[in-house]
């Protein structure tokens, strides 16, 4: 033995070694780093449509009373078009923004998309902190800012442990306070695009979210652990896309005018959500479900699969599988016909209709230096409703009407300790 | 509007819960693992629930205060 | 360690003007003194002791289904992310394996398939041992905190650390628990004190001959602080051919360290740090004195 000579430096070693070990509260690993970083780049890629580049940096804070301090920050490049509700034509079509100072075209037979470019700052900061022996609260806080868009949002959770650690039990409330600055203010609500434009169409517009949440975690065995969420929530005020419009046809379904699109002021929607995790000997697995129900009529349901497959030495992949279904809203249209009475709200919005989506993923992940982590992840995700709708008539019976989205995700990612 | 019976389903799990056997603290090494959080990778749901918020009808469900864009 | 304890419950009697607890646990019999007259600390204070080394035994027990270490031996090469309780004491365990030149060596529990110390003649051939020592050798697992990934076949046992281990983490809990409580733990003969009794003399502890079980004590000690560990057993030997084989064995060449004594017990500040100097004492076969003596540490020999 190499320390034969070094009297009672070994002893010391030792000492040391021992003192750390039965002295330290386990898990102490945490409270020596106080501070992780999580980061990633997102590029997200709709074929001939939008592309969005995003960094997003989270950083958190271990604090002395077992809580933790979270910031984050992103900002997005955004830029594309994307359909503006009106449908084909065998005609080219010329569309002018609201404020007249812009004008853009559709091709015949093209579905008419909308040219933009925005970009988004948003921060938040998240703070728990506990306030009792089983009792925490989580406090967030957010900020987002575009050209034409500001939101405000505040929440808290609060969450009860069992006394043995086992249920948890958690009720949140968040508002959320928007305001609209639509290009050339608002539209009025289901005017022609082809009337003049009035005086009084114009300022901001506001809109206000409230939700509520009760939640439940339960650890059911040793190597399995459920969630589950009920949810409700009030959407208020200005819910108006004012860059969507619905295209007017005449009886042989040939495009005649255009007609700004309105929705209700009002929404109510219900969300019952369940996630189960499990281990398996080394493998992890997610699996969620969600229902979703509101009174614009739009019941969606979601089915979400991540499955983490060790490779060894801290390496994983984790495929991942998402589908999703979703009826349209009562007043989803997808075109106003001339003549016929004027409904009280209306939207061609291909996201207010009946739709499927899927999605397929994979994650590749390898440690860093440091307990730190590299990433990259690529989805691919696919939308597609009823082209054809039995509502469609004459030449409208020639177009799509439902184009199939398809979208392309590559992600970064990078997380350290600090 | 149809509300499932979600109230008596959560009743249920708790319940289910109960009759399981109980899992020991020094049995909570696996529910430790960082894979075993409820949402291991905090960066991947910020970004996919914000795109899922601007590309369908239906949000929320994992947590709550999402949204905060003009996108939808 | 040894086979899993069904949990069989804890017992408390009065002793003196205190209590003492009993409970079974890493195969052997463990105590918990108690100086302090009331009986609801006492029971408060068993419970604790008793489950902490509950839990130490089911997570790093070689023999349950559900442990920590069956785990790890199941993923092998793919390799588990440890908790940091784990990654501590894997970390000691590898400055162990530095500190001894690779004879001490959590891997080199397989060579217990070669080797079975039941007092018979039954010494393995050459061959037998060299067939397990690639399976030996932590040279051989990459450990990345929090990452362990064992070679395909190899095994880690940590029992040569536990028990000393689950010692000081009883105390620790009990002393956070009731602090100022005169406290003794013995979990199979490793033992560690709060301090002084309360009358603040001495805990008087008994060192058994292990030669001659029970009756005729080799020597009584008095321990007002600190903690004693022992390391060896003299029921676990082979001999043949006059030449007798202690079961501590040498990680390096697969066989006993030869002329190691018996047993030896160590004093020091914690139990880990009593039972790493004794292991590491008896690696020294017969040098074992002069090393406990350079590194200035109270002993007990059994030659």
């Amino acid at each position: 033995m190499q320390l034969k000579h070094d009297k009672g430096a070994l002893r010391r070693t030792l000492a040391l070694a021992a003192c750390a070990l039965a002295g330290g509260s386990h898990p102490a690993s945490a409270a020596s780093q106080p501070w992780s970083l999580d980061s990633a780049v997102l590029f997200y890629n709709e074929v001939d449509r939008v592309s969005v580049v995003e960094p997003v940096v989270f950083a958190k804070r271990e604090l002395a009373d077992g809580g933790s301090l979270g910031l984050h920050g992103l900002f997005d490049t955004m830029s594309g078009a994307s359909p503006n509700g009106a449908v084909a034509s065998n005609r080219t079509q010329t569309f002018t923004s609201p404020s007249g100072n812009s004008t853009y075209s559709a091709a015949p037979g093209a579905t008419p998309m909308r040219s933009f470019r925005d970009q988004r700052l948003g921060v938040g900061l998240d703070w728990m902190h506990p306030l009792g022996r089983l009792l925490r609260s989580n406090l967030s806080a957010t900020l987002s800012s575009e050209t034409d868009y500001f939101s405000l949002g505040l929440g808290d959770t609060l969450s009860l442990d069992s006394a043995d650690r086992l249920t948890t039990w958690s009720l949140g409330a968040a508002l959320s306070l928007d305001q609209v600055q639509a290009e050339g203010g608002a539209p009025d609500a289901l005017t022609l695009l082809s009337a003049p434009a009035t005086a009084g169409g114009g300022g901001d517009e506001s809109k206000t979210v409230t939700e509520l949440q009760l939640g439940l975690t339960q650890v059911l065995t040793r190597s399995a652990l459920l969630q589950a969420n009920l949810a409700v929530a009030q959407h208020s005020g200005y819910l108006t896309d004012p860059y969507k419009i619905l295209s007017v046809v005449d009886a042989s379904g040939a495009t005649v005018d255009y007609r700004y699109e309105k929705r209700p002021d009002s929404r109510q929607s219900q969300v019952a959500y369940i996630k189960w995790v499990q281990h398996l000997d080394e493998d992890v697995f997610h699996l969620s479900y969600r229902y979703y129900s509101d009174d614009w009529g739009i019941d969606a349901h979601t089915l979400e699969l991540n499955y983490r497959y060790e490779l060894g030495g801290g390496r994983y992949l984790m495929p991942h599988i998402r589908a999703y279904t979703q009826t349209a809203a009562d007043f989803h249209r997808y075109f106003l016909v001339q003549g016929e009475a004027l409904p009280s709200a209306a939207s061609a919005d291909l996201r207010l209709g009946a739709m499927d989506g899927r999605t397929l993923g994979l994650k590749y992940a390898v440690p860093a230096a440091h307990g730190g982590e590299l990433s990259l992840r690529v989805e691919w995700l696919q939308q597609s409703g009823e082209g054809h709708p039995a509502e469609a008539f004459g030449t409208l019976r020639s177009y799509d009407l439902y184009p199939t989205l398809n979208a392309y995700i590559v992600q970064f990612g990078y997380s350290t300790p600090l | 509007m149809a509300y499932t019976p979600i109230i008596p389903l959560l009743l249920a799990l708790v319940l289910a819960g109960c009759s399981l056997e109980p899992v020991k603290p020094w049995q909570r090494d696996l529910l430790a693992q960082p894979s075993m959080q409820l949402d291991p990778a905090p960066v991947d749901s910020y970004l996919d629930g914000h795109i899922y918020f601007s590309k369908e009808a239906a949000s929320g469900g994992a947590g709550i205060g999402g949204g905060g864009c003009g996108c939808n | 360690m040894s086979r899993p304890t069904p949990h069989a419950r804890a017992r408390l009697t009065r002793q003196g003007g205190g209590w003492v607890g009993h409970f079974t646990a890493f195969g052997s019999p463990c105590e918990l003194h108690v100086d302090h007259p009331e009986e609801r600390r006492a029971r408060r204070l068993l419970r604790l002791a008793s489950e902490e080394a509950w839990r130490i035994e089911a997570k790093y027990s070689r023999y349950r289904d559900d442990s920590l270490l069956t785990r790890i031996h199941r993923a092998g090469p793919r390799g588990v992310r440890l908790d940091a309780e784990s990654v501590a004491l894997i970390d000691l365990a590898e400055r162990l394996y530095h500190l001894s030149a690779g004879r001490f060596d959590i891997s080199a529990g397989v060579l217990r398939r070669a080797w079975r110390f039941d007092g018979s003649a039954c010494v393995p051939s050459h061959a037998e041992v060299e067939a397990l020592r690639p399976l030996v050798g932590w040279d051989k697992v990459s450990w990345h905190a929090p990452r362990l990934a064992l070679g395909e076949g190899m095994e880690i046992d940590l029992g040569g650390l536990g028990k000393e281990y689950a010692v000081d983490r009883a105390l620790a809990l009990l002393c956070a628990e009731a602090p100022g409580t005169p406290l003794l733990v013995n979990f199979g003969g490793d033992l560690c004190v709060s301090g002084p009794r309360a009358d603040a003399s001495a805990w008087r502890v008994g060192l058994d001959d292990p030669a001659q079980s029970g009756a005729a004590g080799l020597a009584t000690l008095a321990l007002s602080h600190g903690a004693l560990a022992t390391s060896g057993d003299a029921r676990r030997y082979l001999l043949r051919d006059g030449v007798r084989y202690g079961h501590i064995l040498d990680a390096t060449s697969g066989w006993p360290v030869q002329g190691a004594p018996r047993a030896v017990s160590v004093h020091a500040a914690t139990c880990l740090e009593a039972g790493m100097l004794a292991t590491l004492a008896m690696l020294r076969g017969a040098e074992a004195g002069e090393f406990l003596r350079e590194q200035g540490a109270r002993h007990w020999l059994v030659p």
